[in-house]
């Protein structure tokens, strides 16, 4: 069952493939530690690049992956040195890294960061490699009526774990299916919502989408910020990087613990390090924090958010490679580079695409090691990125939006649609949207009309065949969990204070 | 004052599903073996968005703050920006509308002008020979050296 390991290692020791993780690993660490840009930015912005370099799809993946594990890693600089997460992934690390640094112990606090990181995605590929042919097996057997109450209950997941405001992410994500509807309708042909434009047969395009939203509606946000002065810190000074034996013994069962958490809940459809990281946070912060030493700079409250957002980043491998649906918004990215190839990734890829499955797996286990050698001894030197000043960076987005475009289609009607789909990103995250429910919508909208429309088919209209079987019935039943949970327990809560 | 912005927002959010709604209520089929059509999904859609929304009208969030006066001048200044970079991409060529675009934009950033016209003119001509010769894309030299030629 695990062959496509050994098929896997084969196609990423390639030196094509090595050259490629290294190059990923080392531009996500630097994309990752500049200020603002997350990983899921600088996967959206480097995305197109990697196209131009004309490589087969597995050697794409793996590229791409490296660069998302590797801003995962990179993204811990500045909230150390800075108190700014790079994105939502990297906001618990701040808690205690940010007074770390300011005791003057950021060296320290980088190393352990580092490698609470490799720790945890460590764990996290062990563990895809070990579940994930398990759940593809099982997932064989999902029809089209499984699938669609699987995104479902992705959708219900998300809404009820990310981001403040359930409200707005699920509005979101169905922002983002409708966007998916534009265009030729794949089931009888007929345009639906063109406008008699040409340039929209054949729907948004996803690199557009992917641009406009995160690239454009990024240098307008910075450009807020840059004018907002009280945001400009000094950055603490550094010192050497490193970590004593002794302070990472003491961190090792949070490393451990939060692992395994981040893991898992990388490993659930629609969440990802976010969620991840404050779940880790707070369960060891109730099992280890006796003393009450956490937020004032204690080791294991940075250990244990570094080591579950990187586990969670590898977790999210899970559903995309078995299941066809991201685990989170960044891995929506990866998902939708892999239908730019017309491959869709679901429970036959461990059969059918074991190169690029095993090549992925086995160069997560390759960029990790570089990581690790990365961020060790050369954190020094990408906290430098850190300083970039912003009118040397955003000028340098516009230009790799505007040619990763303009590469894809040498059409200006694709570099104007990327603009003003930059501006109602920009609008939403003004009202408090975030942009992973979108991506995530759009992603998985063509699929779900599909599955739905091809589950209507098959009983000849009956919507029973929705929940007909056992396993879509359990999967309704938890998204309707879910969903309810958390406003259950908010209100039993307020009724047990209201109570004493 | 406070979710008076999420209120618009939930009635502009309605507007859309209305519109979504009379779009696909208009899409013709002929004939199909597919019992459910292209009508039903973005209905669906529709009905979901509109609930949501008036959910949203009740309940509404915190609004953040807006852009006004200055910053908002700014932003609509790259924007203008971005759009003439677009519109004069291929016209100009490359080199020229990026060097402008770039200077512009640190100018924007508050890099002070030797700065941007120095980033300008090394971003343009850095760029174009890493995008030529390390990855192989064909930029546009621009329409008035075709017709010089």
């Amino acid at each position: 069952m695990w062959d496509f390991l050994f098929q896997g290692f084969a196609v990423a020791v390639s030196p094509l493939n090595i050259a490629l993780v290294m190059g990923g690993a080392l531009l996500g660490t630097l994309f990752g530690a500049l200020p603002g840009i997350g990983p899921i930015n600088g996967i959206a912005i480097l995305m197109p690049l990697a196209y131009t370099l004309g490589l087969p799809p597995e050697s794409a993946l793996i590229l791409l992956a490296g660069i998302y594990c590797g801003s995962e890693y990179g993204g811990r600089m500045s909230s150390i040195l800075l108190n700014v997460p790079g994105d939502a992934g990297a906001v618990m690390t701040t808690l205690d890294g940010y007074p770390l640094a300011q005791k003057g112990l950021a060296g320290p606090a980088l190393g352990m960061s580092a490698i609470a990181s490799f720790v945890g995605s460590t764990l996290a590929i062990i563990g895809l490699t070990l579940f994930a042919p398990l759940l593809a097996m099982v997932a064989v057997k999902f029809g089209p009526a499984e699938f669609f109450a699987l995104m479902i209950f992705a959708f219900a997941s998300m809404s009820a774990m990310m981001g403040k405001d359930p409200l707005k992410t699920l509005i979101g994500a169905i922002l983002g299916i409708i966007i998916a509807t534009v265009g030729v309708d794949s089931g009888t042909g007929v345009l639906r919502f063109t406008f008699d434009m040409p340039e929209l047969y054949d729907g948004i395009d996803f690199v557009v989408l992917i641009i406009g939203m995160f690239a454009i509606s990024e240098i307008l946000l910075m450009l807020e910020h840059s004018f907002d002065k009280s945001s400009d810190k000094g950055m603490a000074p550094i010192g050497r990087v490193m970590v004593s034996m002794k302070e990472v013994m003491s961190c090792k069962w949070s490393m451990l613990r939060s692992g395994v958490i981040g893991f898992v809940i990388g490993v659930l459809p629609g969440t990802g390090a976010s969620v991840a990281s404050a779940v880790a946070y707070t369960t060891e912060k109730r099992i280890v924090d006796k003393e009450d030493t956490f937020g004032t700079g204690d080791m294991r409250g940075l250990a244990a958010p570094e080591a579950a957002n990187n586990a969670a980043a590898a977790g999210s491998f899970v559903p995309m490679l078995t299941l066809g649906i991201p685990g989170s918004g960044t891995t929506a990215i990866l998902l939708g580079a892999l239908m730019l190839y017309n491959i869709q990734p679901g429970p036959m890829m461990f059969s059918e695409q074991p190169v690029i499955v095993g090549g992925l797996i086995a160069s997560l286990y390759l960029g990790n090691l570089v990581l690790l050698a990365l961020n060790l001894p050369l954190a020094g030197v990408f906290a430098r990125v850190l300083t970039v000043p912003k009118w040397i960076l955003v000028p340098c987005i516009a230009v790799l939006a505007f040619v990763g475009v303009f590469q894809l289609h040498s059409d200006l009607h694709a570099i104007y649609l990327m603009l003003i789909i930059g501006v109602f990103g920009y609008l939403l995250r003004k009202f408090g949207f975030s942009l992973a429910p979108i991506v995530l919508g759009f992603v998985l909208g063509g699929l779900m009309e599909q599955n739905l429309r091809r589950a209507l088919a098959i009983s000849g209209g009956e919507s029973g065949i929705l929940w007909e079987s056992a396993l879509s019935i359990g999967l309704w039943i938890a998204a309707i969990i879910v969903m309810v949970a958390p406003w259950l327990l908010g209100r039993f809560k307020s009724k047990a204070v209201a109570a004493k | 004052m406070s979710g008076a912005a999420d209120r618009v927002l939930s009635i502009l959010l309605l507007g859309l599903a209305a519109f979504i709604a009379v779009q696909a209520s208009q899409l013709d089929v002929p004939f199909s073996y597919d019992p459910v059509g292209p009508k039903a999904f973005p209905m669906l859609l529709s009905g979901i968005l509109a609930l949501l929304s008036v959910i949203l009208f009740f309940r509404p969030g915190q609004g953040g703050k807006w852009p006004r006066g200055a910053l908002l001048l700014r932003l609509l200044g790259v924007l203008v920006l971005l759009g003439l970079y677009a519109w004069f991409f291929t016209l100009a060529g490359y080199l020229i509308t990026t060097a402008i675009t770039v200077a512009v934009l640190a100018w924007l950033f508050n890099s002070g002008p030797a700065k941007a016209v120095i980033s300008g003119v090394l971003l343009s001509i850095g760029s174009y020979l890493l995008f030529t010769f390390a990855l192989g894309i064909t930029l546009p030299w621009g329409a008035w050296l075709t017709s010089l030629a």
